[in-house]
């Protein structure tokens, strides 16, 4: 009954404000919670050191491993559940793993529910459900592809939702081009009291990871071009639910229709 | 004959008599000889039943009877007198049991083509003769792979790897072989797998999602076809395509120098996509598919491939009428059916349902953003409805080849593997494998030990299990997950998730 009231007060001091919640970024070792409400319910927790609150990053598209510290980007939520995992909870939030070591700590689940499992929003379709094809007349596309910090790995649920609706566009508007464009979070930030600074050469690493997908899932190779922007900049897409920092990395790709005025079917 | 061998054959007899007193004419055709000989000429006919220790396997052919005098799978078509039948037996679930193996050995010696020196022992220099030189296809049911190290693409380029390799123990010999080894003139290196069934290739080859997101990118291209590909193929994804598979397969277990025929690969392909297999009979439960269950091959052959069981039909859902049989129709059954029938239901329940914490495990807990670790059920990688194996591509790390995991082996080669660049997410900068796996393809560290699943149907006519045989029966494949990930299974849910895998 104790948390119960703590939660609800926390959820009237933090709700109302909770779309307008600062920023927050901070790096930490996370700590599991065994909770058990079935498949993928396990909580992750993490401590932001500077302020000590316990936070609870579960619902990052990537999840943390307990062997590693952690960069976390987040906004504090607009309806807070600290009864699921023992923490106040962010999201959105976004958690990049870093190569820095932490002890692998569990906690017991100590009367917090978890959270029952339900499939993110960002889910790439199968490939056996009918997938409706654009209407003519075909407009120019950017799609917005997301990546963790340090990182060129496509996120599961998250990035590689808006690569394939980049891909299934790509594929069924026949594009003149596609231009693939990598950024990096090159300005050197001090979080935690780490330095971040992504190298360059990653925005090079990401373009080309992005348009060897769309080759390999057929965009033909003379369409694509693939370039790098060195300048650090933020994105307001839609992409990033309004994580600022987060939204430094990406790949950008837009595609051109070959014509603006012919259905799907009659392009050659 | 070995002791065990001989006990093998009695209890083998026992449960073919035992079946045909309690199933009738379920099993009154005769057994045909278990053994298909290369260039037996015998018709394959559109069903085709062998009894095993849990029941009887049912290979289907679908589009009828085949007759496989001349038929390239059938045939001998490289000097060594093998085909593929040799290692892909029908009552043996399309597979190659030790069990078969062993039988073989004490018929006809190293005469049987399966006991070829190029991969059918222990290593070509030892002495062909000799049990010994063979013990690793007799004991564990498994096959020499020779991969080239470094590794080379797909169409045979070097490509570059991350990792040094290195022998720490080679009871085989072949890995220090002056003519086989890794400092041999053929720059190989030598693992020991079991054959993969080549049956129910429909889900096999089916590709759910297009993309791998344990890889972070879109299926491959077959080289061949351009055209993507499911990469659940190959233990080590070594090959994309059957066609691939079955070059390789002729080059080397065939030693087949030249290239098959287009119409040669036509045949084999025309097969290979029409056979089915699956446990059919279970010794205790009865026929398979009786009272509204769904089991055995047929619905196998008429289901859509490729499905995650997460979002439709639900993985082992073939059992479920067993749950929901009313009291009356239970007490019809005699007890231990009606016993046996509730266990492999709850089985199939645990199989989805019962949930562990998956830790350390490449493919699940890295790169891949599930986390480390992340709470799921078996049917978390077996998520392919009817076949229980993975709709992405399938390169996981279980433990099976990989130490501190991995049940001591010493029959096995071990490897010291070194990442040169960053350290593997898990094991750290040296790992010690009997098999580095899809490390073998890829060449990245992060990718030693990862093994393709495979099919779980047919696993009754099959035994020894995962990739390098480690597992001797049913239980020991449970009794490895529970030690892997410290699952706590109950004995009665042991038993269950056993006779659930004896009646698939």
């Amino acid at each position: 009954m104790t948390r119960r009231l703590a939660s609800l007060a926390l959820l009237l001091a933090t709700g109302a404000q909770a779309a307008t919640a600062p920023e927050l970024r901070f790096v930490g070792c996370p700590v599991y919670r065994n909770v058990d409400a079935g498949k993928k319910s396990g909580c992750w927790l993490v401590e932001d050191p500077a302020s000590g609150i316990r936070y609870d990053v579960s619902t990052s598209p990537t999840k943390p491993d307990w062997n590693h510290a952690i960069l976390v980007e987040a906004r504090a939520a607009a309806i807070q559940q600290t009864q699921a995992c023992g923490g106040a909870v962010l999201e959105p939030v976004r958690v990049s793993i870093l190569p820095q070591e932490c002890t692998r700590t569990m906690l017991p689940a100590e009367g917090y529910t978890g959270r029952k499992f339900a499939l993110p929003r960002r889910n790439v379709r199968p490939l056996y459900e009918a997938r409706q094809q654009p209407e003519a007349p075909f407009t120019p596309r950017t799609f917005v592809i997301p990546f963790d910090y340090g990182s060129d790995f496509v996120t599961y649920q998250l990035s590689d939702y808006y690569i394939d609706q980049a891909a299934n566009y790509a594929l069924d508007v026949q594009p003149a081009r596609v231009n693939v464009i990598g950024h990096v979070a090159s300005r050197e930030d001090v979080v935690s009291g780490l330095r971040l600074r992504e190298p360059p050469s990653l925005a090079d690493a990401r373009a080309k990871k992005i348009a060897e997908w769309m080759r390999l899932r057929g965009v033909p190779a003379n369409r694509l071009h693939v370039s790098t922007t060195h300048p650090d900049t933020s994105s307001d897409d839609p992409a990033f639910d309004g994580l600022v920092q987060a939204s430094r990395r990406r790949v950008v790709v837009q595609v051109t229709p070959m014509r603006s005025d012919r259905s799907a079917n009659e392009l050659p | 004959m070995s002791i065990a061998t001989c006990y093998g054959r009695i209890a083998l007899a026992a449960t073919a008599t035992t079946l045909a007193i309690s199933l009738g004419a379920a099993t009154t055709r005769p057994t045909p000889d278990r053994w298909w000989a290369p260039g037996d000429g015998r018709v394959f006919p559109a069903s085709l039943d062998y009894p095993n220790e849990q029941g009887v396997l049912r290979a289907m052919l679908v589009g009828g009877p085949m007759e496989t005098k001349g038929h390239p799978f059938f045939s001998p078509i490289g000097p060594a007198g093998r085909a593929c039948v040799t290692c892909h037996q029908p009552a043996d679930g399309m597979s190659l049991s030790a069990a078969s193996a062993q039988q073989r050995w004490d018929a006809v010696g190293n005469k049987d083509p399966l006991f070829l020196a190029y991969d059918g022992s222990n290593c070509p220099t030892l002495p062909q003769a000799d049990r010994a030189s063979h013990s690793l296809l007799l004991d564990h049911g498994l096959i020499r792979i020779a991969r080239p190290w470094p590794a080379r693409d797909h169409a045979g380029k070097p490509i570059k790897v991350d990792f040094k390799l290195e022998v720490v123990r080679d009871p085989t010999g072949c890995n220090r072989d002056p003519q086989w080894g890794l400092a041999s003139k053929r720059h190989q290196i030598s693992v020991y797998r079991r054959p993969r069934p080549v049956a129910n290739f429909k889900y096999i080859e089916a590709m759910g999602f297009s993309f791998d997101p344990k890889a972070g990118m879109a299926l491959p291209l077959d080289p061949a076809t351009g055209k993507p590909v499911s990469n659940n193929l190959m233990a080590d994804g070594r090959v994309l395509s059957l066609e691939s598979q079955m070059r390789d397969a002729a080059g080397t277990h065939l030693q087949f120098a030249q290239n098959m025929d287009k119409e040669d690969v036509r045949r084999i392909l025309d097969f290979e996509r029409r056979i089915y297999v699956a446990q059919q009979v279970s010794r205790v439960a009865g026929p398979l598919d009786a009272d509204a269950a769904e089991g055995g091959p047929r619905k196998l052959a008429e289901s859509k491939p490729g499905r995650l069981g997460s979002q439709g039909v639900a993985v082992w859902s073939e059992f479920e009428a067993w749950e929901k049989l009313s009291d009356a129709e239970k007490a019809k059954l005699p007890p231990t059916m009606r016993d046996f029938r509730a266990s492999v239901a709850r089985g199939a329940r645990s199989f989805r349902e019962r949930t562990f914490l998956i830790s350390d495990s490449a493919g699940i807990n890295s790169p891949i953003g599930f986390g480390n670790p992340v709470r799921n059920a078996c049917a978390f990688c077996h998520n392919m409805s009817q076949m229980g194996m993975d709709v992405a591509p399938g390169q996981i790390d279980l433990g099976t080849t990989n130490k501190p995991f991995a049940d001591p082996m010493p029959w096995l080669p071990l490897f010291r593997v070194t990442c040169l660049g960053a350290p593997h997410p898990h094991y750290g900068r040296v790992i010690y494998t009997s098999d580095p796996g899809y490390a073998l393809t890829t060449g990245r560290c992060a990718d030693v030990g990862r093994i393709t699943l495979q099919s779980l149907r047919g696993l009754s006519a099959r035994a020894p299990y995962f990739s390098n045989g480690s597992a001797k029966d049913l239980r020991g494949v449970i009794d490895f997950y529970d030690r892997r990930y410290d699952i706590g299974y109950s004995e009665q849910e042991k038993q269950d998730l056993v006779n659930l895998m004896s009646v698939l």
